[in-house]
């Protein structure tokens, strides 16, 4: 019995220190007041409607859902070949492709983000978003590859021999018989690519110009300047968003059997 | 196993071309800058930067704050996932869910909610204040103490993640024998426990203390500009003093670390599948 207790004690106070400044965080963007304080001053969602009315949030947000979806896309356009290339065929460097493919994982986003800045950007003249674009797709390659390749393993390749001697094309078996298999994964990918591009920070410090950011560079930015309740009710409804694509995925996908 | 060696290389060239320029060749030439002076390859960058006192606190800063919040990850881990393991299947569940829910937050969000708790009106000052316990708000921002907990909440629910599938793993048995066989629970843990999940706290370990190294955000906002790490001070050398000679070695030296962070992970994981 008191061992129990003890269990429970243990329990209540690491999740208290995981998750109650996120539940602070909300409730000091209900706050009536005009700094950002908890216990929040009176009860209102001033802050959460503000957060709306701001321009520079509402350019970057959009900046990095584009960002974040079309990184994510392209990365699975060039990762779901490597994938299936690594998945069935005896290739040559196999290993080393792969070690390739996976390198921006190991490497820390802020040096990414400087080095394609200083030596691909600038020499070559580069636009920022179209950087910005460059460096996401880095950036989730390596989890396309790794949740796609994952979803491949338990394949069967004679299933795809057998239609390609029955008169399929290559690309008609893949896509016949391949794709439908490995759709769960694909998507999988495609959410993980997604709140790793939203969410990341280093990868875009450098990588911003006059007019374009990506949101968590534009709320550390006006954390410098300010220090209202917008902040936290824009993180919390960030946090909402994340949560909510994570459980739907959870849901309908089993989005965990593939992370 | 197809063994068309041209059509593989096909599929597999658009993304190792796309990672090979977009991603190598740049964080190459900015590692070999580094390297060199105006006459050719030379150390002295190398030199510079590490008889630069500021520079020195800041890497052994980065060392000392990652060990340690990878010791406590650890001691929490361990206490945290045998609690969670020893749970009814239902309510396990629900505590991975509650563990891994803050992975899934925007690290601005969970860094920022410590500027409402720690801030000189935060929580924290607002209650010591209350009890009398301290004349007027002391700093608690901007300190070390403050990124060491910004990071362990970041980085906690790896561990206890890492632990909890290498708990589950053991032989159900093996406390219970130790038990009976008149073990207490400190030797129960230490010849027991630790032995059989070694490789869940290196692989949670290794995350962690990778993780602390190449942290920006956390010291950025909680540390700023008193307390630089690694990562901030790159920034900083950058952005102030254009100074790329220093940025160049500070990238090799995180470059390096997690390399050999990730080739221990691997080789651990090598070493699994052959027993």
């Amino acid at each position: 019995m008191t061992s129990r207790f003890l269990s429970a004690f243990v329990l209540s106070i690491v999740m208290l220190f995981l998750i109650g400044p996120f539940l602070i965080i909300v409730a000091a963007s209900l706050s009536a007041g005009d700094n950002l304080a908890f216990p929040p001053q009176g009860l209102s969602f001033k802050w959460v409607l503000k957060v709306f009315e701001i321009e520079s949030f509402r350019a970057s947000f959009a900046m990095s859902m584009m960002l974040a979806i079309l990184g994510t896309l392209a990365a699975l356009a060039i990762g779901i070949p490597v994938s299936y290339a690594l998945a069935r065929y005896k290739m040559p460097f196999g290993e080393t492709v792969r070690t390739i493919v996976s390198a921006p994982i190991i490497v820390p986003g802020i040096i990414v983000g400087l080095a394609l800045l200083r030596y691909l950007v600038i020499p070559l003249g580069f636009n920022i978003s179209f950087a910005l674009f460059m460096a996401h797709t880095a950036l989730v390659l390596p989890y396309a590859v790794r949740v796609v390749s994952a979803s491949m393993v338990n394949l069967r390749g004679d299933i795809e021999e057998a239609a390609v001697l029955l008169g399929c094309s290559r690309l008609g078996a893949f896509s016949r018989v391949v794709m439908p298999s490995i759709r769960g994964g694909i998507l999988a990918a495609f959410i993980l690519g997604f709140v790793t591009s939203f969410n990341q920070v280093p990868v875009s410090l450098f990588l911003s110009g006059p007019g374009v950011r990506t949101l968590p560079i534009d709320m550390l930015a006006y954390l410098e300047t300010t220090y209202d309740p917008s902040v936290a009710a824009l993180s919390a409804l960030l946090a909402f968003m994340s949560i909510g694509i994570v459980f739907l995925a959870e849901r309908f996908l089993g989005f965990s059997r593939y992370v | 196993m197809f063994q068309n060696r041209a059509e593989s290389l096909a599929l597999a060239l658009p993304a190792a071309l796309f990672a090979a320029l977009v991603f190598i060749a740049p964080v190459v030439i900015l590692l070999s800058e580094g390297l060199r002076n105006s006459e050719g390859w030379s150390l002295a960058s190398y030199i510079t930067f590490f008889t630069t006192p500021l520079n020195l606190t800041v890497f052994i800063r980065t060392l000392k704050l990652g060990a340690m919040v990878t010791v406590a990850a650890a001691i929490i881990g361990y206490a945290t996932a045998l609690c969670i393991v020893n749970l009814p299947p239902k309510g396990r569940g629900r505590m991975v869910g509650l563990v891994v829910l803050p992975l899934m937050i925007s690290p601005v969000a969970r860094t920022y909610a410590w500027i409402v708790i720690l801030g000189r009106t935060g929580f924290v000052n607002q209650a010591l204040t209350a009890l009398g316990l301290t004349d007027g708000p002391i700093r608690i921002l901007f300190s070390e103490t403050a990124v060491f907990i910004g990071l362990l909440q970041l980085f906690l629910p790896l561990m206890i993640i890492a632990l909890i599938s290498a708990l589950e793993n053991m032989p159900r048995d093996a406390i219970p024998a130790a038990r009976v066989l008149g073990a207490n629970w400190l030797q129960v843990f230490w010849k027991v426990i630790l032995p059989l999940t070694k490789e869940g706290l290196v692989i949670g370990g290794t995350l962690v203390f990778t993780g602390s190294l190449t942290a920006y955000i956390t010291p950025a906002i909680l540390g700023g500009s008193k307390v630089l790490m690694l990562e901030t001070l790159l920034y900083q050398r950058v952005t102030v003093a254009n100074d790329f000679a220093s940025a160049s070695v500070i990238a090799m030296i995180l470059i390096v670390m997690s390399f050999a962070a990730n080739l221990l992970l691997k080789r651990l994981a090598t070493a699994r599948t052959k027993r």
